[in-house]
């Protein structure tokens, strides 16, 4: 518990941030709305003009963007892209902090085990996450209602909303793994970035190919906005996907982390 | 009864060397020394006993029990200071000494304030604020804060001034008193010289020597330095017993174990001009122990 609440505390800046900024994008995209449902024809024939890989790689569907959901969907996409950004930083520091800070040595010579060590970071970090989404989730459920011109339901913007969760968890398993496997870990933004913008060109990417096969690779293409509009539901298989990669990936972190030797600075 | 046994021990590195077939115990309630130069292993075999690294074959137990599997339990009665300390930088001392105590339960706040007082360290510095010598005193006051039974030291003093070694020299003999284990490890021969019953010497990952020091400092070894009237042949002096032999032209220095009437017989056989028979101290054995090996 005690390193919990010291978790907790290191993440409470960084934590605050992110969550201040994802708020901060989704009330001035959900803003500009109004005006957007307004002259959404302008716009049709506007976009229409893009080419259509173009539009594709940024999401851009002309039929749904000016209902309210659509048009949310849309900018939720850059909403994931930090969230996924977060998760990824969150994921990658909380155990390569301590060798990077060089503090390893303390907390590994407390009567601990290495597992309550990483048990008492992932939670603090998935703490952190929580908060983050329910405060956006709040904040944007309150931004809709407030810009709609038309009815929308309510569940589908839910349901679209919470991806954001599901896509931060995959990579904070990812930056959990990743920081485990390496040896020492210089500075954590460049292989967060990379990572995540990596695998958001390659959703990119997977748009403008329509191929089936490539949204396997990004997590970005896990959860289709269009199809949970339609269908309200998410699809079973990537959502397996989802929870065998967390796991597998949770669990070999474990597994390599107690094996692990720490070597001195 | 052992508090430290240490079994063949080995840990490699890939190709580079760690430790290799390390064996010793420290009893209950000594002073153990450590010495060996830089990249020795002794911070290998501390790391080792600690379970920060896991061991290639070979086992340590601690309080009898095995230290990689009952390394958390174990843990709750050892004090460590590593040899570089780092700690949380925003966090203030008192947070952080709060945060090293709440891994233990007890309640160790008088403690921390004894220890505070006795290395006069500032509670209420961040630690970011804090020289290196500072740093050290609150990983000193860390190590110490539970009164643990076992004291682990990987070369404690770098960093401190001559006045707060002392004090800590103190300390930790206080510690020693009340029932304290200590396992010193140095390269500065002088501390342990000061502090220890017993020394395990470490040479490129091997112990080699594991000997009370006053042993080591016993009558066994002397330094003879001669001077001669006319030259002698280089050889004359080499034979056994006989170690770092040198001959600057009409001086003539070796150091001396074994039978003393042996090489005052052979002293009395040349002309001699003057003769200085020392006791060695501990640097000059330690070294002799090392040049040995090449």
């Amino acid at each position: 518990m005690n390193m919990f609440i010291h978790e907790m505390k290191a993440y409470r800046k960084s934590t605050i941030i992110w969550t201040c900024s994802l708020v901060g994008i989704i009330v001035l995209f959900l803003s500009i709305y109004p005006s957007f449902a307004k002259e959404a024809d302008v716009f049709k024939e506007l976009m229409e003009g893009f080419p259509e890989p173009v539009r594709k790689a940024f999401g851009l569907s002309v039929d749904s963007m000016s209902s309210m959901v659509g048009f949310y969907s849309y900018t939720f996409l850059y909403i994931t892209l930090c969230g996924a950004i977060q998760a990824m930083n969150l994921g990658t520091s909380i155990l390569s902090k301590e060798v990077r800070e060089k503090t390893a040595d303390f907390l590994l010579t407390k009567p601990v085990t290495r597992s309550q060590i990483i048990t008492s970071k992932l939670l603090a970090a998935l703490t952190s996450l929580v908060i983050t989404n329910i405060v956006y989730l709040t904040v944007a459920s309150f931004m809709a209602s407030a810009v709609k011109v038309e009815d929308y339901s309510y569940k589908i913007f839910f349901m679209v909303s919470i991806t954001l969760f599901f896509v931060q968890l995959i990579f904070l398993a990812l930056g959990v793994i990743v920081s485990v496997l390496s040896r020492k870990i210089k500075s954590v933004l460049p292989i967060s970035l990379g990572t995540v913008f990596g695998f958001f060109i390659a959703g990119m990417l997977a748009s403008i190919i329509g191929d089936e096969a490539v949204r396997y690779i990004t997590p970005f293409k896990y959860f289709d906005t269009n199809y949970i509009i339609k269908n309200s539901s998410y699809e079973a298989r990537f959502i397996i996907l989802e929870v065998v990669f967390i796991v597998v990936a949770i669990t070999a972190s474990y597994y390599v982390y107690c094996k692990k030797d720490i070597h001195a600075v | 009864m052992n508090v430290i046994e240490i079994k063949n021990l080995t840990k490699s590195y890939g190709k580079a060397r760690g430790i290799i077939d390390v064996s010793f115990n420290v009893e209950e309630g000594e002073i153990f020394g450590f010495i060996g130069p830089n990249g020795a292993g002794k911070s290998t075999t501390i790391r080792t006993l600690l379970s920060l690294i896991y061991p290639t074959s070979g086992s340590a137990t601690i309080f009898g029990k095995d230290c990689v599997e009952f390394g958390p339990e174990i843990k709750k009665e050892i004090g460590y200071l590593p040899s570089e300390v780092f700690y949380y930088d925003n966090m203030k001392v008192i947070d952080l000494l709060k945060y090293s105590a709440s891994f233990y339960k007890k309640d160790c706040s008088k403690r921390i304030k004894e220890l505070a007082e006795i290395m006069d360290l500032d509670l209420n510095k961040k630690i970011d604020d804090l020289s290196f010598g500072n740093k050290k005193k609150v990983g000193i006051v860390q190590g110490l804060l539970h009164e643990p039974k076992l004291i682990i030291l990987d070369e404690p003093t770098s960093g401190l001034d001559p006045l707060m070694q002392q004090k800590f020299f103190d300390l930790l003999e206080q510690e020693n008193k009340k029932g304290a284990t200590i396992l010193l490890s140095s390269h500065i021969l002088g501390e342990v010289q000061r502090l220890c019953n017993r020394v395990a010497i470490i040479k490129e990952g091997k112990i080699i020597k594991v000997e009370k020091i006053s042993t080591l400092q016993e009558n066994n070894h002397k330094k003879f330095k001669i001077e001669v009237k006319s030259k002698i042949e280089d050889n004359y002096f080499n034979i056994s017993g006989v170690s770092a032999l040198e001959i600057n032209d009409n001086i003539i220095s070796f150091l001396f174990r074994g039978d003393i009437n042996l090489i005052m017989k052979k002293i009395s056989e040349i002309q001699i001009a003057n003769l200085w028979i020392e006791e060695p101290d501990l640097e000059e054995i330690f070294m002799h122990y090392y040049e040995k090996e090449d």
